[in-house]
């Protein structure tokens, strides 16, 4: 695939090698145990990796290997057992939002009494943000999701991507710099699934966000992410770490075409299968 | 949909008219039809009026057939049917209000805190097996023969119903939406404002329909047991003289009562619940 020479994103690039030494997401020998009945379960063992300024990891593994657990360690929604995460170098505290960060979840967590435009504002309107600038910044964000005509539908009016792009705004209208989602599209037909894909690409490189994007679909992680971590069976430890380099801007659908999609797409299938296999040898 | 609106409200009238008509006539027709022993005494009425009868009630009750005029009337009777009405009514108002509104305060803040809702649960779970209806002399007792024993009592019978839905929808709120809310830097308080209120309305108005009737009930019979005033006080007069018209005309006013209030909380929930599909505004 050949990308015209794009000199804003070239632009991004440079910005980017420059700060590339700065590490916004630092896990270190992170575990988690969940008491279970009496019996103990290690869900997460010994995991460490960094993320850094606007690079975009996806989180790779089977069903049930920790990929969720360790996301909500990173939002600090979950207390962890053991080990460290820093965000930008400070040590994260359990219950305490940090507002760099937004998280886009698995499940639909909408809120269904709110219509379109009052969920992507939601976050505008606690802050306290004047009446007058919301609804700009609102009109903006449906405008970008393609809702246009939707913002005054309550969720249960629209389809499950429709809804997903209104989640994904509702986090991304805060600007967060960096952005945790857990299989945000994990519930979508394929065809919907490449659409919400294209969004978030483009998205991503106008803004360049640092993403961390838990997923158990190889194609939707070398679709979208610069590098992906490998999570072995449960208990889910890191396996392996691999780079994308497909070119950038990327086609959800083209990008499948490259040689390298290709080549990782065997290699980690390989991979992934063997960890497959062990969970189901459980 | 296969039967149109016209024929729905067809057999309503019809219905209507048929009870009516036997009501009115039944008791002397079957009298002269049938057999003496096969006579319904249900129609009798001695016991159960009749239409004629309970408006001619309610035309002398609501002052409307008094020779003195109808101010005159209103204002030599301290329980007229206007007073007893409104006094029944506001009763219930209050006694709703305010049972629902603690019952609501009640149940959000033991559903946000296991502590409290541990330490409480068995008290309220012990109050709430006692009938209410043995209470009400107690709070005649403590009240008095005025409207606050009636509120009393009302607010009785409501605060439990409301305080057990409030407390099961606070409980039955979605976590990761709570979750999402954080995330979006709302605070404790946003969060129980703008995420545990909104998604446990519906569970709450679920209660509040029952409840305005119970709160009716609890006022009625309050006014039965010792009142100066109200439909109930009414009732009991009425049945002092063994009359069934003025009886009726009495319940039926209750009835209107309880429509009211009844239409009152259901366009509340409709308007709060229109995200909801079944409360979705047809077009
Ligand atoms: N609160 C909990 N208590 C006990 N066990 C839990 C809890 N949360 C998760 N687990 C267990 O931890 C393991 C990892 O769960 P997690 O949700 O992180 O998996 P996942 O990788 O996100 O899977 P999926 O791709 O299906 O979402 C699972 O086996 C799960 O059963
Ligand atoms: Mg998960």
């Amino acid at each position: 695939m050949m990308a015209a020479p794009n000199p804003g994103l070239a632009r991004a690039r440079e910005d980017d090698d420059r700060a590339a030494a700065r590490t916004r997401i630092a896990v270190q020998g992170l575990a988690k145990r969940f008491n279970t009945s009496g019996r103990e379960f290690v869900a997460v063992d010994d995991v460490s990796f960094e993320v850094k300024q606007g690079e975009f990891v996806a989180l790779l593994g089977p069903s049930g290997c920790g990929k969720s657990t360790i996301l909500n360690m990173v939002a600090g929604l979950l207390p962890r057992s053991g080990g460290r995460i820093l965000i930008d170098e400070d040590t994260i505290e359990t219950g305490t939002v940090n507002p760099r960060v937004g998280y886009v979840f698995q499940r639909d967590t909408l809120f269904p009494w709110r219509t379109v435009e009052q969920n992507i504002g939601y976050g505008l309107e606690i802050a306290g943000l004047p009446k007058a600038e919301r609804a700009r910044r609102v009109a903006s964000a449906v405008e970008k999701a393609g809702l246009t005509g939707f913002a005054q539908s309550f969720p249960r009016m629209l389809s499950g991507g429709m809804r997903q792009r209104v989640a994904l705004m509702r986090t991304l209208i805060l600007e967060p710099e960096i952005l945790l989602m857990d299989e945000p599209f994990g519930a979508l037909d394929t065809h919907t699934k490449l659409e919400m894909h294209k969004t978030l690409l483009e998205i991503w490189e106008r803004e360049r966000q640092t993403v961390l994007f838990v997923t158990h679909d190889l194609g939707e992680a070398l679709t979208l992410a610069s590098r992906i971590i490998l999570l072995s069976a449960r208990p889910g430890r890191l396996k392996e770490d691999f780079d994308v380099a497909i070119p950038r801007p990327r086609d959800p659908v083209a990008v499948r075409e490259t040689a390298e999609f290709g080549r990782l797409y065997s290699h980690i299938w390989h991979s992934l299968g063997e960890e497959f296999r062990r969970t189901r040898a459980d | 949909m296969a039967k149109s609106r016209t024929v729905i409200l067809f057999w309503q009238l019809a219905i209507l008219a048929a009870v009516l008509v036997i009501w009115q006539w039944g008791f002397e027709w079957s009298k002269a039809l049938l057999p003496r022993a096969y006579v319904p005494k249900i129609l009798d009425p001695y016991f159960v009026a009749k239409p004629s009868l309970i408006w001619q009630s309610f035309l002398r009750l609501g002052c409307f057939s008094d020779t003195a005029g109808f101010t005159t009337c209103i204002k030599g009777n301290d329980n007229n049917l206007w007073l007893a009405t409104l006094v029944t009514l506001k009763n219930t108002w209050w006694g709703f209000l305010f049972g629902s509104a603690s019952g609501i305060a009640a149940g959000l803040i033991l559903g946000r805190s296991d502590f409290l809702a541990r330490v409480f649960g068995p008290y309220i779970v012990a109050l709430n097996s006692i009938p209410r209806i043995a209470l009400v002399p107690l709070v005649i007792l403590i009240f008095g023969l005025g409207d606050l024993s009636k509120i009393a009592t009302a607010w009785l019978v409501v605060f439990f119903v409301v305080f057990f839905n409030t407390f099961e929808g606070t409980r039955a709120v979605d976590r990761d939406q709570i979750a999402a809310a954080r995330l979006l830097g709302a605070s404790e308080f946003t969060v129980l404002r703008t995420v545990v209120i909104p998604s446990a309305l519906a569970w709450v108005f679920a209660s509040l329909l029952p409840a305005v009737s119970f709160a009716l009930i609890g006022v009625i019979v309050g006014e039965f047991i010792g009142a100066e005033r109200g439909l109930g006080k009414l009732i009991i007069e009425a049945e002092a003289r063994a009359n069934a018209s003025e009886m009726m005309v009495a319940i039926f006013v209750m009835m209107f009562v309880g429509i009211l209030l009844a239409v009152a909380v259901r366009s509340l929930q409709s308007y709060l619940l229109r995200w909801q599909p079944q409360f979705e505004p047809s077009a």
